[in-house]
């Protein structure tokens, strides 16, 4: 693998980390304030994401205290090799001129030394800490459940899978066998957060009501490569109002309520943002959340049946990875609604 | 004067209630933590006022930016001056910007902006009144809000009694559809117990006690609410947390400032009831009080109202000897001159008026039985800053603490502001051969663990406001609880012959030496900040 190593920080044996960083706390006089609130583990694959990682990192320690680990993995190489750095990143802190510092350390894995991520993970973390575990490939086929005991949160998106139904099988079969309680935290998840939020903050307002009770139709367009998030708010909507999945095509999926009216779900796939508008219809009137253009916020109209409209802008978030991952540790807890509409998804993929 | 006698103040609405009976949206499970509020209109008395162009409509416009703001929520401005929607828009945007946490950004601003009206009126003048109400009455027919009504009285309180009046007349203080109606009021509530009491009675003729929110901006910060966490979310505090292991707590809240511009405000108010009546007993509640049997709003203040009740009251014997009442004089803050208090515009030059308050509080229950809460609030100190400090009893004295080299006690430290966070004092052995012992300090600092900035503390309140949750707002038994024990205090500062003396104090000291011997005198000293 050809890797940038330079901003990895000071190479290390592997067995001398944590004397090593130690030493580098030791040299900085009392001037810095170590941080940590969470161990963050990122395994990647390849030398350009370990490169934009390294990158990400330093940007991530500005706002979260934590131990970074960047696993960096080339499981194909021929040769089996390790190799290890330190590193700290330091921030002036929000609340002052006071230098707060993060500790980084990386890890390049090549051939079978990717099979000592648990080892190398379990080594390393800052005692005490959450261990949330950042995964940015498809998971390996057999899948090492052993691992789940350490980890708090799961966080990987969905979206980037080539086989989203083979990857949630191989994931949930794993954390099923090893009775895991970690957390799931899918980004493509996360990806829908803001447009969930600005469609029930619509809702919250008892005379919109009426909309959500005689709906027929949800109108969702989203860009070719984003179906997946789709099929995932096609799921929110049927487990959130005990829809019943009925039939389903490329086009749409047909679901029923508990009194039996039908709700077609239109997927419209088009240019633009991974969800660029979501409509909801129903003879009461009409709710349709829309994003256009690079605008950071979502256009909100609601057309009521006696003529009166209204218009809102809701933050829209961001769909950069790095803003995804903020969202989603800011969030925190179990998603279980995500569970819910992944049960349904999954039918739908 | 008005007369009140009369009014009703409505029934309670089975939704009123339990607002939360309204929010039962599906599609809102996983997405918030927090009830979240109805669309209302949010009618704000003193719209020309300072507090809402560098508080309220800030606030309200970062609910707006976050996406926490009722898209229907409409705000009017009701005050004396002549102004248009449209000049007083531009002159909020302007404000806005200077005092919006996240700035101001042209599209949101743009969308809340339509939904801001102003309202010229009177405050006596009924009419006025009455043409709010058929605004409202079109703002909840074009929008749908159910007649839920927010009324935030930022004006003066001698306007309380004239505003509730003509709000009852006009029949403001009722939904006409069946929504809610809540006032939020703000301090200074009373200036003594007769005076808070009256008005809680002026209050409670027009609204009931659910729907009134009193505000104490100090609740809302995130280190007040923190207390709590800290004290039930952990095991390790609360078995230490009683006159067993705890010798004293300080409660300090300083400031480098003097009396600006608020001299005339200041002359008929003083430290005492400007800071310790609300804010800092708030603190001392929240520290000292009982775990509730949940986390409902008034589960939480039943709580603090007993703590209040268990306040020690003081006679003027008591006051001589455990309130220190101080004014500072000239001296230098941060290398520069300033002048003394009697100095200061509008401010009478032989005001008796104290600038400075310390003082021993007991709270006489089985928990706190013989631990002294220190409290001390003061303007011109040499540095600001708000913080509980919990002291906990001396180690036994063998071993390490022998009685000729005693060790300092553990202190674990709750700070308010600024630098928000908690540190603890131990003893640590230093490195060497020899057992020398020091004290060391784990500190832990939102600002540098967080990289999120916390919400203004009106963000939060206005949210819980329109939400229908009063945990962070006081109650009347609260309130009137406050002022008993305060004026006790005011009464032997005014009403006995001779009254106990008012030390001065050189600005940028920490005191008067009086305060400093309250505690020594029983062998303690204030924490140094």
């Amino acid at each position: 693998m050809v890797l940038d190593t330079s901003k990895l920080g000071l190479p290390v044996e592997i067995g001398q980390i944590g004397k090593e960083l130690k030493k580098l706390w030791e040299g900085d006089g009392g001037t810095m304030t170590r941080a940590s609130l969470i161990n963050f583990a990122v395994y990647c694959e390849g030398a350009e994401a370990g490169e934009q990682n390294t990158e990400f990192i330093i940007e991530f320690t500005r706002d979260h205290a934590c131990r970074a680990l960047l696993i960096i993995a080339e499981p194909q190489a021929a040769e089996t090799t390790i190799h290890a750095w330190i590193n700290a990143h330091c921030h002036l802190s929000r609340a002052g001129a006071k230098q707060v510092c993060c500790e980084q350390i990386s890890f390049v894995l090549e051939g079978k030394a990717s099979n000592l991520i648990p080892n190398i993970v379990f080594a390393n973390l800052d005692s005490d800490l959450p261990l949330v575990l950042w995964w940015q490939a498809e998971f390996p086929d057999p899948l090492d459940g052993r691992f789940w005991a350490l980890v708090d949160r799961l966080v990987f998106d969905s979206q980037k899978w080539v086989e989203p139904t083979k990857q949630f099988k191989l994931l949930l079969d794993s954390l099923a066998r090893t009775e895991s309680r970690l957390a799931m935290c899918d980004l493509n998840w996360t990806r829908s957060l803001h447009l969930r939020q600005a469609l029930a903050q619509m809702f919250d307002h008892l005379e919109n009501r009426r909309i959500l009770d005689g709906m027929t139709t949800i109108t969702i367009s989203y860009a070719p490569d984003f179906r997946s998030t789709a099929l995932l708010l096609v799921g929110w909507f049927a487990a959130q109002l005990k829809l019943e999945l009925k039939h389903h095509d490329q086009a749409q999926v047909i679901l029923a309520t508990p009194r039996g009216h039908e709700v077609t779900c239109q997927l419209v796939a088009e240019p633009g943002r991974s969800i660029s508008r979501c409509q909801i219809s129903a003879p009461e009137g009409v709710v349709e959340v829309a994003r256009e253009g690079s605008g950071d916020f979502f256009s909100v109209d609601v057309r009521l049946s006696d003529s009166r409209t209204y218009h809102h802008l809701l933050p829209a978030g961001n769909n950069e990875s790095a803003s995804l991952l903020a969202e989603e540790l800011a969030l925190g807890g179990r998603h279980r609604v995500y569970i819910k509409a992944l049960a349904v998804a999954k039918e739908l993929m | 004067m008005f007369s009140l006698l009369s009014i009703d103040p409505g029934p309670i609405t089975a939704y009123a209630l339990n607002p939360n009976i309204l929010s039962s949206n599906p599609l809102r499970e996983g997405l918030s933590s927090r009830p979240m509020p109805q669309p209302c209109n949010v009618v704000i008395f003193g719209a020309s006022g300072d507090l809402t162009f560098r508080k309220l409509i800030p606030a309200l416009y970062n609910l707006a930016a976050d996406g926490d703001l009722p898209a229907a929520t409409h705000i009017i401005g009701f005050a004396r001056r002549e102004k248009t929607d449209e000049s007083w828009r531009t002159e909020l945007k302007e404000s806005t910007a200077k005092s919006s946490r996240s700035g101001l950004n042209e599209g949101i601003w743009s969308s809340v902006a339509p939904r801001i009206f102003y309202h010229q009126s009177e405050f006596g003048d009924l009419e006025g009144y009455r043409t709010l109400a058929r605004k409202l009455d079109e703002l909840d027919a074009q929008s749908g809000t159910q007649g839920n009504r927010l009324f935030y009285l930022s004006v003066s309180p001698t306007e309380y009694e004239g505003i509730l009046t003509q709000l009852a007349a006009a029949g403001l203080n009722q939904s006409p559809t069946g929504g809610w109606t809540r006032v939020i009021v703000e301090k200074p509530f009373g200036t003594d117990l007769r005076s808070a009491h009256e008005l809680n009675e002026v209050v409670g003729r027009v609204f009931h006690e659910k729907d009134t929110f009193r505000i104490d901006h100090y609740l809302g910060k995130e280190t007040a609410q923190n207390i709590l966490v800290l004290r039930f979310a952990n095991g390790i505090f609360e078995p230490l947390w009683n006159h067993r292991y705890i010798d004293h707590v300080q409660i300090t809240a300083s400031e480098t400032l003097g009396v600006e511009k608020r001299g005339p405000y200041y002359e008929s108010s003083g430290a005492l009831r400007d800071m310790v009546q609300n804010h800092l007993l708030q603190l001392l509640c929240l520290t000292a009080m009982e775990p509730p049997t949940d986390l409902g709003a008034d589960s939480i203040r039943d709580e603090k109202v007993k703590v209040v009740r268990s306040l020690r009251q003081m006679t003027p014997e008591d006051v001589t000897k455990n309130v220190v009442r101080g004014q500072y004089g000239a001296g230098a803050i941060s290398g520069k001159e300033v002048i003394g208090y009697r100095e200061e515009d509008r401010v009478s030059p032989t005001s008796q008026t104290e600038t400075y308050v310390a003082l021993k509080v007991n709270v006489d229950n089985w928990r706190w039985a013989d631990v002294p809460f220190y409290i001390r609030v003061g303007k011109r100190l040499p540095k600001g800053g708000t913080e509980i400090a919990i002291q906990f009893k001396h180690a036994p004295s063998v071993l390490f603490n022998k009685p000729g080299e005693p060790l300092g006690p553990n202190v674990l430290v709750i700070r308010i502001q600024p630098d928000e966070g908690i540190s603890l004092r131990m003893q640590c052995k230093m490195p060497g051969n020899a057992i020398r012992i020091e004290p060391v300090k784990m500190d832990f600092h939102y600002g540098t663990s967080f990289g999120k900035a916390s919400p203004e503390a009106y963000e939060r309140l206005l949210l819980d406001a329109m939400s229908g949750d009063a945990t962070l707002f006081a109650r009347r038994d609260e309130v009137e609880g406050a002022w008993r024990f305060i004026d006790a205090i005011e009464d032997a500062w005014h009403k006995t012959e001779p009254p106990p003396p008012l030390c001065t104090y050189p600005s940028g000291s920490w005191g008067p030496k009086e305060a400093d011997e309250l505690l020594e005198r029983e062998g303690r000293a204030w924490r140094r900040l």
